[in-house]
C-alpha cells in the first residue's frame, strides 16, 4: 500500500498516457468513422452550434458590411469615376482608331493623285433639305478657290463654291445643280452624272445604244477640267431603257457615303476667281 | 428694341444657325430638319414693328441662303414676303396666342416654299430640285409646327389669356 501511495502520482499519470495512446491507437484504423464518444458530443453539440454559427454570420455580415465597408461608399465612386475615365480613353483609342484609318484611306488617294491637294473637316451641312452641300474648314486662305474638285478616300464629293477665307461650301454631287462628266468603267460610255436626292444620282444623256449594265463603276471622264480622270463617282443601281426616246435613264448610287462624310481632299486644280 | 433684345435676338440667330449647320445634322435626317430661323421671323412678324422687322426678316433669309443651296437671295426674297404677308394681318390678330403662332408658321412654310418653288422655277435653271422639294414639303411643315409648339411652351404664350 505504501508503495501505492508513494507512487500513486507517476503511475497514475503513466496509466493516463497509456490510456490515450491506447484510444489513439485503436482509433487509427477507423479514423474515417464517428466513435460513439464523437457521436454523443456531436450531438449534444449541435443544438447549440447551428443558432451560435447564425449569430457569428450575422456578426460577420454586419462586420463586413458595416465596419469593413465604412469606405466602400467613397471607394465605390472612385472606381466609378475610373471606369468613367477608362470608357472615355476607350472611346477616345477607337475614334482615334478609326480617324486613323479614314487618315490613312484619304492619304492613299492623295498619293494617287498627282495635283496637289489639301485635307479639309467637315463643319456643316447645308440649312435646308433641299439643297446639298455641306461646309468645310478651308477657305480662300488655304488656296480654295470656287470651282474646286472635292474628293474623298472612296471617290468624287462635288465641289467648291461660294469660298470664304476661312469656310468654303462644297456643291455635293447629289445636289440638282451638280453635274459631273462621267464614265463607264468598263464600256467607256459617257454621260453626266447629275445629283438627284439625299443619296442617288443620276447619268444622263447617255444614248440608248451605249452598254450599261447594273454594278458598272462609274468614273469621272476628266472632260471640263474640274475633275481628274477616273476617280469613282460611284455603281449603276439601275437601268432603264423605254420604248422611244433618246438617251436611256441610268440611277447611280455614289461611292462615297455623304451624310457620314467627315473628311475630304480639296484638288488645286482649275477653280475660277 | 433695346440693347439687350438686340442681343438677345443676335445669340438666338446665331445659336438656331449653329444648331441647324452642325448638330441637327449629325442626329436627324435632312427631311426633318426644322426651319429654326422661319420660326424666329414669324415670331418678330406677329410681335416686332414693321420699321425693324421687315429688315430683320430679310436679313433672317439671307442668313439662310448663306449656309444653303446656290442661290443668295432667294430666302431672303421669301421671308420678306412672308413677313410682310403675316404684317398686313398681324394687327388683327391676337398675337399672344400659341394655337395662331403654331399656326402662322405652318402658313409660312407653306407660303415660304411656294414662293422658292416660284422664284425658282422663273429664275434658275434647277428644275430637279423642286423634286425635293416636294417631296420633303411634308415633313418640314411637321418639323417646323412642332418646334412652333415647344417655341410657345418656353416663351409663355397664353399666358394673358383670362382663365373660364
Amino acid at each position: 500500500m505504501d508503495f501505492l501511495k508513494k507512487y500513486m502520482y507517476p503511475l497514475l499519470t503513466g496509466a493516463c498516457i497509456l490510456a490515450a495512446l491506447l484510444v489513439f491507437s485503436l482509433n487509427v484504423p477507423r479514423n474515417r468513422e464517428a466513435n460513439v464518444i464523437e457521436r454523443i458530443v456531436l450531438n449534444a453539440l449541435s443544438p447549440l452550434l447551428k443558432p451560435v454559427y447564425r449569430i457569428s454570420g450575422i456578426v460577420e455580415d454586419i462586420w463586413d458590411r458595416y465596419i469593413r465597408l465604412v469606405d466602400t461608399h467613397s471607394e465605390n465612386i472612385r472606381l466609378q469615376e475610373d471606369i468613367r475615365a477608362l470608357n472615355l480613353r476607350v472611346q477616345e483609342a477607337n475614334e482615334a482608331l478609326l480617324a486613323n484609318k479614314r487618315l490613312e484611306q484619304l492619304l492613299n488617294m492623295k498619293k494617287s493623285i498627282k495635283e496637289p491637294t489639301i485635307a479639309a473637316t467637315v463643319i456643316g451641312e447645308d440649312v435646308t433639305s433641299w439643297f446639298r452641300s455641306l461646309i468645310i474648314d478651308r477657305g480662300s486662305s488655304s488656296g480654295i478657290r470656287e470651282g474646286m474638285a472635292v474628293i474623298s478616300a472612296e471617290g468624287v464629293v462635288g465641289q467648291t463654291v461660294k469660298v470664304s477665307s476661312t469656310t468654303s461650301r462644297v456643291l455635293l454631287l447629289t445636289d440638282h445643280a451638280s453635274g459631273i462628266s462621267a464614265t463607264i468603267q468598263r464600256s467607256r460610255a459617257r454621260g453626266v452624272v447629275k445629283g438627284k436626292s439625299e443619296m442617288n444620282c443620276t447619268l444622263e444623256f447617255t444614248t440608248r445604244a451605249e452598254d450599261v449594265k447594273v454594278g458598272d463603276t462609274v468614273i469621272t471622264s476628266g472632260i471640263g477640267g474640274v475633275f481628274l480622270k477616273g476617280i469613282p463617282i460611284g455603281e449603276v443601281t439601275m437601268v432603264k431603257r423605254g420604248e422611244y426616246g433618246i438617251f436611256q435613264t441610268v440611277s447611280i448610287r455614289p461611292a462615297v457615303n455623304l451624310p457620314h462624310l467627315e473628311e475630304v481632299l480639296i484638288v488645286q486644280r482649275g477653280g475660277y476667281e | 428694341m433695346n440693347r439687350r433684345g438686340v442681343l438677345l435676338l443676335l445669340c438666338i440667330v446665331v445659336a438656331s444657325i449653329v444648331i441647324q449647320v452642325s448638330l441637327l445634322p449629325v442626329f436627324i435626317r435632312p427631311s426633318f430638319k426644322p426651319d429654326l430661323l422661319l420660326v424666329i421671323m414669324v415670331f418678330i412678324a406677329l410681335r416686332g414693328s414693321v420699321e425693324s422687322g421687315a429688315p430683320l426678316a430679310w436679313i433672317l433669309g439671307l442668313l439662310n441662303d448663306v449656309c444653303s443651296g446656290l442661290f443668295l437671295g432667294l430666302n431672303a426674297a421669301t421671308y420678306l414676303i412672308s413677313f410682310l404677308i403675316i404684317k398686313s394681318i398681324s394687327d388683327r390678330l391676337y398675337a399672344e396666342s400659341a394655337f395662331l403662332f403654331v399656326l402662322t408658321v405652318v402658313g409660312v412654310t407653306f407660303v415660304n416654299f411656294t414662293l422658292n418653288l416660284l422664284l425658282i422655277a422663273l429664275f434658275t435653271t434647277s428644275p430637279g430640285v423642286v423634286y425635293s422639294m416636294f417631296s420633303e414639303f411634308f415633313p418640314r411643315l411637321l418639323v417646323n409646327a412642332f418646334v412652333a409648339s415647344l417655341v410657345t411652351a418656353c416663351l409663355g404664350f397664353d399666358e394673358n389669356v383670362p382663365s373660364t
